[in-house]
């Protein structure tokens, strides 16, 4: 079944509509009564009858209709029809219409009958007939008929025979694959009889309810759902859809809105009428209630267009900027009367609210991440009174980290409007600082807008989020200088020019200040506003600086700066625990001024450059946890946060140089691992022991090196079984800097297993020689497996005993 | 009365396998005395002579086939010295005037309480109002309504004139309009009132009319005895032409005197019954009585489907009994 193809049908019958045959314009009657057509009820008994055409429907597989001389209900031929597979390149589905191009008096009759049968049990999509390759305007269809491998006969009953005095369509047809497979259906002894046997007519329409709905004047209704059942002569109902051509509409009170014989109901004026019909003087089943309000006060103009720069916007809904994908416009929540409409006011597209007490407008498939906008927009217009107590109010809600309503991490914030910022049928514009969303802790997930209030009538526009800072002109045109200090003399913050630590959050719950990710000239920066002060923590993972010397932060703010202005940095080490509280927490705050050097200035950056001493009260740096920045500014921009030390010093984290060339002749040495030997094959360097460490080789200058990364312990297994007896020491090169134990180990089985140790760390490459004697217990002729253990990372080199 | 032969039924073909065991099963047992009346005056004349049997093409459909083969029996010269005529006099009648929601007059009609009845039926029969009782218009209405009621899935109801109207011989005559549906089975037959004697089919059945929903344009007039019961009831059926039985009201009748049994639809003939047309003993001497029923289910009309509509009503003007004077 394929709902699509009937969708094809519509568009091809809409396409065609405009080629619809102009019945009479202006003849009189005596030109009417001449007029007569044709009665052949007959469409196909072995051939077609006179006059008949037939045309396949756009996109099918136009040779799927064929004349079958073999598989025949009665006689010597049936209509075939081959329904393709799932993407047939010649067709999507099989379709089409007969039709004569001389109209048929079918008065005479009261149901169109045919015999079918398939190749397997199958249901048509669609049969029927009235498809005229025009207007259509008297089609009767039945759906989904299921079909078997035996012949049945089927009934398509006329719903009123008295409106066909001249139908061109007499069969139509459409199916599409079943389960992706094509198969193939016959039609045989297609015809109109007048069978007298088909009885309990019931016609319906809104498919036999009652609906009640508020319209106002100028709305067109349509009326759908049209039907009718007739029982058939096996006493089964046979329901089919139907043109609104077989009915007779009625509205209880014309002047409140008329219905014409398309079923469109035309609202005309306030007040309440009820629309029914008939078919052939049965009354059908199911109504139409409106309740018309009248004429609806419309705003007379667009809302104000938004001049917000498109790179700083995400909008839901304008038609000034490209607008991301929102779900809906309303979700149709529970308890929601709310209904929502596309209106135009002087080609500016609208949302146009009615009976809203509360919407929700969604964006939960793709959340907005609202992180580096500063501000929320919507321009409203509403007739419905404004003076206080009514209100507006605006609700955000995002759903956080798991991007799902619930899990515990949803925040969100409903903000309230009254007069005078409300008025009464005029655009009133909110631009909301985020920042006002106390309880919208994050931003970076937020799936759902909410508005509700007293304005049942409401018109909306202009819907998004946008920086204010990147467009006040207010903000810096530069990047901050570029930091130079050598990367390995820097533990960074924030920067582009430098590998960063994590940092669980640059604006703590705790703290009162909006933090943005904003770019500048191509380098990122941090944007806090609404700054009283913010907490940057890094509490998960602790910085050391016990080996940094300097504290650097550069700062950019529009506020003007003057004394007595300040700013402080106020850095906060969780001291020998790592953890807050504990007692030995300790911290320091500076307070900078337009004294300082370079001094704390307006509209251009200045590169704070402390020296750690200077924060006296920081006695320990091993485990910075905060960061807290306050002050008079309310905007800040901030980049290249970072500790350094002014000169190298210290150990490098990994070799510069490559372990030292073996002198020993290779006739003298078992290689285990070196580039200068040829090593026992096979070995595996990295056997499951279910260790933690991990193992790399990498170049150093050219060289193979052995890398133990997270070193808790680590095995060698040889290829083959060593006799070492005749060798009389064990050389290893290595490197660590950070590793407090190391022991090798040589292995025969048993195992029987020596330590010995190695001393750690190490001051650039160290070599040594281990007298095999070290190993005792181990039997030196069959040695087959090492074993490392300690801590740190560790580069290993040249592992080969010797003579 | 003239009595001659009958030949009208050997040229329909035999029906085939029509599963119809209305066996009486109800424990309802009424020893009341039956009491007749008629009323004062009024006495009525059947326009019998009026039926053009010359004239009269009738449809005969081969039932139990796969294929709807269709006979067209033209029943030629029949002369109407072929059959008997009567002097009929009114001896019972309901018209069933009365306010809507009257239950059916007490004084004519016995409510048979229960569910199956031997048939399979699916219905549960009751004595309410919602499943038989008169609607205002001079019409009683037997509604078969989808209710799960005493654990049977359907109502509707069965009534009787056992006990009240039990006769021998006579024209028996209703005017009814049917419902429709698969499994929708509505009838009007009569009971050998010695049933509870010598049990069924001994005591005899004549079902003047019964209809299954999924054939809305056949009725079925059948006689079951011993020897010949159920499936092998003598039975013919006959079919509207272009209509169904379920959009106007029809007469069904039969006429049965001492060796014979009409069977009627308006005033066409189309089965005639004598012992030589059944396979047993002719036990039609005796006191019958009358039932009106609506099953849902049951191993004659098979079972209802998702499809089928409900309520369904059995509408029916009057019920009326002649006794031939002649």
């Amino acid at each position: 079944m394929n709902v699509i193809n009937t969708y094809k049908i519509s568009l091809y019958s809409a396409l065609l509509l405009f080629l619809s045959l102009p019945f009479s314009c202006s003849r009189d009657i005596d030109d009417l009564e001449s007029a007569e057509f044709p009665t052949n009820g007959v469409i196909f008994i072995d051939g077609f009858s006179a006059g008949l055409n037939y045309a396949a429907f756009g996109g099918s597989k136009v040779t799927a209709f064929q004349v079958d001389n073999e598989v025949v209900f009665e006689g010597t031929s049936s209509m075939r029809f081959e329904v393709p597979d799932f993407e047939d390149p010649a067709g999507a589905y099989a379709g089409g219409t007969f039709f004569t191009a001389v109209g048929r008096d079918l008065r005479a009759y009261d149901v169109l009958t045919f015999w079918a049968k398939a190749s397997k049990a199958a249901n048509i999509d669609i049969l029927g007939f009235g498809n005229d390759l025009g207007a259509n305007r008297n089609q009767v269809t039945i759906s989904n008929v299921a079909v078997n491998t035996n012949w049945e006969k089927y009934y398509i009953p006329i719903p009123d025979p008295a409106i066909l005095t001249q139908e061109r369509g007499m069969f139509f047809y459409s199916e599409g694959p079943e389960d992706e497979r094509g198969y193939t259906f016959w039609i045989d002894e297609v015809q109109f009889e007048k069978l007298g046997t088909l009885s309990q007519p019931r016609p319906a329409i809104l498919e036999s309810q009652n609906q009640v709905i508020t319209a106002e004047t100028g709305d067109r209704l349509t009326i759908g759902g049209l039907s009718m059942t007739y029982n058939l002569p096996n006493g089964i109902d046979q329901r089919t859809d139907i043109s609104p051509s077989y009915f007779s509409f009625i509205s209880s009170d014309q002047s409140i809105a008329t219905v014409g014989s398309d079923g469109i109901a035309t609202v005309l004026d306030a007040g309440e009428t009820t629309i029914t019909a008939q078919v052939g003087g049965i009354e059908a089943t199911g109504s139409l209630k409106i309740q018309s309000t009248g004429a609806p006060l419309l705003p007379l103009t667009p809302a104000p267009t938004p001049t917000e720069n498109p790179d700083s916007v995400i909008s839901m809904f304008s038609n000034v900027y490209d607008d991301v994908l929102v779900d809906t416009w309303n979700p149709f929540w529970e308890f929601s009367t709310a209904l929502v409409d596309d209106v135009k006011i002087e080609d500016d597209d609208v949302k146009r609210y009615k009976q809203l007490n509360f919407v929700g407008i969604l964006t939960e498939a793709e959340p907005i991440d609202a992180t580096q906008m500063t501000h929320f927009h919507i321009d409203i217009w509403t007739p419905d009174p404004t003076d206080a107590p009514a209100s507006f109010k605006v609700l955000l809600v995002d759903f956080g980290a798991d991007g799902n309503f619930g899990g515990g991490d949803d925040s969100s914030h409903e903000l309230s409007f009254t007069a005078p910022v409300l008025s009464t049928e005029s655009w009133v514009s909110l631009d909301i600082p985020l920042s006002d969303f106390t309880g919208l802790t994050n931003r970076a997930q937020i799936a759902q807008l909410v508005l509700s209030g007293d304005l049942p009538n409401l018109f909306v526009d202009n819907v998004y989020y946008y920086n204010s800072g990147m467009t006040t002109g207010n903000g810096p045109t530069a990047a901050a200088p570029t930091p130079t200090n050598d990367p390995a003399d820097v533990i960074s913050l924030y920067s582009n020019a430098y590998t960063n630590v994590m940092i669980d959050t640059w604006s703590a719950e705790w703290d009162q200040a909006e933090v943005a990710d904003v770019q500048i000239a191509g380098d990122d920066a941090k944007l806090y506003t609404g700054l009283v002060f913010a907490g940057v923590e890094f509490t998960s993972q602790t910085i050391d600086a016990s080996a940094m010397e300097r504290f650097h932060m550069d700062i950019w703010t529009p506020d003007a700066i003057n004394p007595p202005a300040v700013f402080r940095i106020k850095i906060v080490d969780f001291g020998a625990d790592g953890a807050f509280g504990g007692g030995d927490d300790v911290e320091h705050e500076l307070t900078l001024d337009d004294t300082n050097t370079p001094g704390l200035t307006s509209g251009a950056w200045v590169e704070i450059d402390l020296p750690l001493s200077a924060f006296a009260g920081l006695t320990t740096t091993g485990s910075l946890a905060q960061l807290i920045i306050s002050g008079d500014p309310n905007t800040i921009y901030i980049d290249n946060i970072y500790f350094y030390r002014e000169d190298g010093g210290g150990n490098p984290t990994e070799p510069e140089t490559a372990a030292p060339d073996p002198v020993a002749p290779a006739s003298d040495v078992i290689s285990v691992f070196s580039d200068a030997y040829t090593n026992i094959a096979n070995t595996n360097l990295n056997p499951d022991w279910g260790q933690a460490t991990i193992v790399t080789e990498v170049p150093i200058d050219g060289n193979n090196t052995l890398l133990y990364t997270g070193l808790n312990y680590q095995g060698i297994e040889l290829g083959s079984s060593q006799d070492v007896s005749g060798m009389s020491t064990l050389h290893i090169d290595f490197w660590t800097a950070n590793s407090t134990s190391l022991n090798v180990f040589l292995i025969s089985p048993g195992p029987m297993e020596t330590p010995y140790a190695l001393t750690v760390p190490t001051s650039g490459w160290s070599s040594v020689d281990i007298p095999l004697s070290e190993f005792s217990g181990v039997d030196l002729a069959d040695v087959f497996q090492f074993k490392f253990e300690g801590d740190g990372n560790i580069y290993l080199d040249n592992i080969y005993f010797q003579e | 009365m003239k009595w001659r032969n009958s030949k009208l039924s050997n040229n329909i073909s035999s029906q085939a396998s029509i599963i119809n065991l209305k066996h009486f099963s109800s424990s309802v047992v009424l020893n009341t005395i039956a009491t007749f009346f008629t009323r004062p005056g009024l006495v009525r004349k059947v326009a019998l002579l009026k039926k053009k049997m010359a004239s009269v093409s009738k449809v005969y459909i081969l039932m139990g086939c796969c294929l709807p083969i269709i006979l067209f029996t033209s029943w030629g010269c029949t002369k109407s010295s072929d059959i008997k005529e009567g002097n009929w006099q009114l001896v019972w009648e309901d018209e069933f005037e009365g306010e809507v929601g009257l239950l059916p007059d007490s004084a004519k009609w016995n409510f048979d309480i229960g569910t199956d009845w031997g048939n399979q039926q699916l219905e549960y029969d009751t004595d309410r109002p919602e499943n038989a009782s008169l609607d205002g218009n001079g019409n009683l209405a037997i509604v078969a309504r989808k209710e799960s009621f005493a654990g049977s899935p359907f109502t509707s109801a069965r009534i009787t004139t056992k006990g009240k109207f039990d006769f021998t011989y006579g024209r028996y005559e209703a005017r009814i309009k049917m419902p429709w549906g698969p499994g929708i089975w509505p009838a009007f037959w009569l009971l050998g009132s010695n049933i509870d004697e010598v049990s069924w089919p001994q005591c005899g059945e004549i079902d003047v009319m019964e209809y299954r929903g999924n054939e809305p344009h056949l009725i079925h007039g059948s006689v079951h005895g011993p020897g010949y019961s159920g499936g092998n009831a003598v039975t013919k059926s006959f079919a509207l032409e272009q209509n169904r039985f379920d959009t106007d009201f029809h007469i069904f009748a039969v006429e049965w005197g001492v060796d014979y049994i009409y069977f009627f639809v308006d005033d066409h003939l189309y089965q005639v019954i004598t012992p030589e047309d059944v396979d047993g003993e002719w036990v039609y001497d005796h006191t019958f009585h009358i039932i009106l029923n609506l099953a849902v289910g049951g191993n004659y009309v098979g079972f209802p489907t998702s499809d089928t509509n409900f309520p369904q009503t059995m509408l029916v003007d009057w019920v009326r009994v002649y006794e031939d004077r002649n």
